[in-house]
């Protein structure tokens, strides 16, 4: 199997190109994973600070998800990328995507905190800390999969995503049978529910990016293969 | 903006300085003009022999001059008829042996085996002939032909002429077949056309017009030469009726009546000049015309 | 394969199988220009009714080979072969072959497009010609189903008198393809075809090769990769005289096996 390309490009525009389009991709997650941090800080030491500061980041990350984008077009209709090339552009393109979504759960992670930051603290709320070492741990392995071309990384982040769906199952019935009982925390308790939801759909979103960076690398598709 | 568009621009158009500018402009007029000047003055002598040569040749010009023999030494009247016909006749059985030949050995050379050691000999030998002699070429004719059938004839003026214009023919004709592009050779044999195929119907015609501008060249040649006629076909105040017998030419004739002290001879040789001329021009615009490239 | 004496093994057989996917065969193929060796040993199956691209570097020998399919490459001296190329089965090189029936039934297009300086009606039927064949009637039925092959014949029925170098780049090279196409071959040769065609010409051309992959048996050699992916269904990649990979186009673009083959396609070599 042919991994890295060992030699630039002849065309040394050609390889700019892709150069420029990979350190976006990494900028990216670099804001994201720094976002999702501040979300989380906003949520555990309950500072509202932090919380603004992820959402009014957000929007740097939407205006890079755009040029990603159109740098991945650009670089297919100007160097017409054949084999591991076009992989990498396609996969890109697709990895923006997916960060974005992870920004956006980010944002919602702070706003739900927010909320829960205008009630009296739940000691419930310490319940998340084992899914969120989980699906940060997801997240920040993806990005150095991407970053280090790393296939057999990606394929073992997919193998933790059971896990957090198991984790978030339990945590969403612990939570429901509390808000049985104590009644008037009942919006706390949902908005830690949404949370858990949310570090769910982080752990989604970091097996796509997983699973674009093994294409990339190895030209696998390896989606959907226990459905089928 | 404005100012440093302007400085940009002044800086742009500077380089061809003043000062280099007016002699470059007045070397370059002047190379031009010298060139003018040069060919104009290779027209001079061509001009010069087409005026004198009409001037000269057009008062006798009548259908005379065709038909009737020439006069004997001191008299007036009659023409050339019979130097005509021999210098046809000559120049035909210089052309029947020496262009089938002529391009059949460029065909060879070209063609078949254009690395062999024969087609070198070939061409060397060719090369060496086109710097012979006319006169070395009748001296041939004469000890080849004329001594061995003991006579002077239209046979053996036209087999020194051959002699003459063959190599001539087949250095043309070879160029003219090397002219023809590579690609249409290798589309005739990619169809399946053997070599003689593509070399019949396409190499030959492609290559036809210029080695008809070839022959042309050696026709003019060949009609205009003295030497070797002289030698061989000699002479004949009469019409031809063999070509094993002395044969009238055009180029003896007018050898013969321009270093005759009568007047009427002199004029005659001037008619019989225009004549030639004339003759050569009209068979070249002839072949140009016969020849010409159909599909361009 | 029946017996080589009791049939001519080029001629277009009842029992044609389409599909055949060894129906041209290269064994051990090398061959050798003087004493430089251009091609060592190579091996490859080439199946029938498919568009085969070879591709490769200048040099590499993809040109080499093709033009060994109809032995044009016979007509530069010095130049010798071992190993063998098969067409259904039967050596080109065996002694009954005559070179002469082979490359009629063998097309062959090249990279400058090369019609003679005659008539387009009289371009098409020279194969015809040579043959022997100046029936009228067939020469005439013949002008008209390779102009259609070649899609030509909207543009040219009402000048086939005329010359054919009076015609577009792209409708002389569609011409050499009707010519090519004339004494009904099975295999056609494509020497970079589209090389000094404009893109709307290139189109017209890659949509005929597409066309043509129904009748025919389609080798071409091109330096155009995006071209290789758009019309062949298997690719080979040569590189200096070596068959490096031969599989799927698909695969070769996609993913190829060699490195080398990826750093080719992918515009990082040399």
């Amino acid at each position: 199997m042919y991994k890295e390309p060992a030699k630039p490009h002849t065309l040394s525009n050609f390889t700019t190109a892709l150069d420029h389009l990979r350190s976006s991709v990494l900028r990216m997650s670099s804001l994201a994973q720094l976002n999702l941090k501040n979300s989380i800080k906003g949520l555990l030491e309950r500072d509202d600070d932090w919380c603004n500061n992820c959402i009014a980041e957000d929007e740097e990350i939407d205006l890079l998800e755009m040029q990603i984008d159109h740098e991945g077009i650009e670089v297919m209709s100007r160097f017409h990328p054949f084999a591991s090339d076009l992989r990498e552009v396609i996969s890109s393109i697709k990895i923006g995507a997916n960060i974005e979504r992870i920004a956006d759960q980010a944002v919602n992670i702070a706003r739900r905190a927010r909320k829960l930051n205008e009630q009296p603290e739940l000691p419930e709320l310490h319940l998340l800390d084992n899914p969120i070492r989980l699906s940060l741990g997801m997240f920040d392995d993806a990005v150095s999969a991407f970053a280090e071309r790393n296939a057999a990384l990606a394929i073992e982040i997919k193998s933790r995503d059971k896990e957090l769906d198991l984790l978030n199952k339990k945590l969403t019935d612990i939570l429901i049978n509390k808000m049985q009982d104590d009644s008037a925390n009942l919006p706390s308790y949902l908005n830690l529910i949404f949370i858990s939801r949310c570090l769910e759909r982080i752990g989604d979103h970091a097996c796509n990016i997983a699973e674009d960076i093994v294409f990339a690398v190895r030209a696998e598709d390896i989606r959907h293969l226990g459905k089928q | 903006m404005t100012s440093t568009a302007a400085t940009s621009a002044r800086n742009f158009f500077s380089h061809a300085g003043k000062k280099t500018s007016f002699l470059r402009l007045f070397r370059n007029h002047f190379l031009t003009g010298l060139c003018i000047a040069l060919s104009l003055l290779t027209l001079v002598p061509l001009f010069s022999i087409v005026v004198l040569v009409i001037q000269n040749g057009l008062p006798l010009l009548s259908t005379n001059l065709f038909t009737q023999l020439p006069p004997a030494p001191g008299m007036e009247g009659g023409g050339f008829g019979n130097a005509i016909v021999g210098t046809l006749v000559m120049v035909g059985i210089a052309l029947f042996i020496s262009v089938p030949l002529g391009i059949l050995a460029a065909v060879f050379v070209n063609e078949y085996a254009s690395a062999s050691w024969l087609a070198t000999l070939v061409r060397f030998v060719a090369k060496l002939l086109t710097g012979i002699p006319s006169i070395i070429c009748g001296v041939f004719a004469f000890a080849a032909v004329v001594m061995t059938t003991h006579k002077f004839s239209a046979l053996a003026g036209g087999i020194a002429l051959a002699i003459l214009i063959l190599p001539t023919i087949l250095l043309t004709a070879e160029q003219s077949l090397m002219g023809v592009p590579y690609a249409f050779r290798e589309a005739s044999f990619g169809v399946g056309a053997t070599p003689f195929q593509t070399i019949w119907r396409i190499v030959l015609p492609e290559a036809m017009p210029a080695i008809m501008t070839g022959v042309m060249l050696a026709v003019a040649r060949a009609a205009g030469e003295t030497a070797p006629v002289l030698f061989t076909a000699l002479f004949s105040q009469n019409w031809i009726k063999s070509i094993m017998e002395p044969t009238a030419s055009l180029s003896v004739l007018i050898y013969n009546f321009a270093s005759l002290p009568y007047a009427y001879h002199i004029k005659l040789a001037w008619s019989a000049s225009l004549i030639l001329v004339a003759l050569v021009t009209l068979s070249n615009i002839l072949a140009q015309v016969i020849f010409a490239p159909k599909h361009r | 394969m029946t017996t080589k004496a009791s049939q001519d093994p080029l001629a277009l057989s009842n029992d044609f199988v389409s599909g055949e996917t060894n129906f041209i065969k290269v064994d051990n193929f090398k061959f050798f220009y003087g004493k430089k060796e251009a091609l060592h040993g190579i091996n490859l199956e080439i199946p029938s009714r498919k568009v085969t691209a070879f591709i490769g570097p200048s040099g590499c020998g993809k040109s080499t080979l093709l033009r060994n399919f109809n032995r044009m490459n016979e007509l530069i001296p010095g130049v010798r072969h071992e190993g063998d190329i098969t067409i259904h089965g039967m050596s080109i090189y065996d002694p009954s072959v005559e070179i002469i029936a082979l490359r009629r039934r063998i097309g062959m297009v090249f990279q400058k497009s090369n019609p003679f300086p005659m008539s387009i009606y009289e371009n098409i039927v020279y194969p015809l010609r040579i043959a022997g064949q100046n029936n009228r009637s067939i020469l005439d039925e013949t002008v008209e189903r390779c102009l259609r092959s070649a899609a030509l014949w909207d543009e040219a029925k009402d000048r086939l008198n005329d010359s054919a170098l009076g015609l577009s780049g792209g409708q002389m090279q569609r011409l050499c393809i009707a010519r090519a196409v004339a004494s009904r071959p099975e295999i056609l040769l494509m020497d970079e075809p589209c090389s000094a065609l404009d893109p709307i010409a290139t189109a017209k051309v890659e949509e005929l090769i597409i066309e043509l992959k129904r009748d025919f048996t389609i080798v071409i050699v091109t330096h155009n990769m995006q071209q290789a992916s758009r019309v062949s269904e298997l690719t080979a990649f040569f590189y200096l005289g070596n068959l490096i990979e031969f599989d799927d186009t698909r695969k070769i673009f996609n993913n190829p096996s060699m490195k080398q083959t990826e750093e080719y396609i992918t515009g990082r070599f040399g």
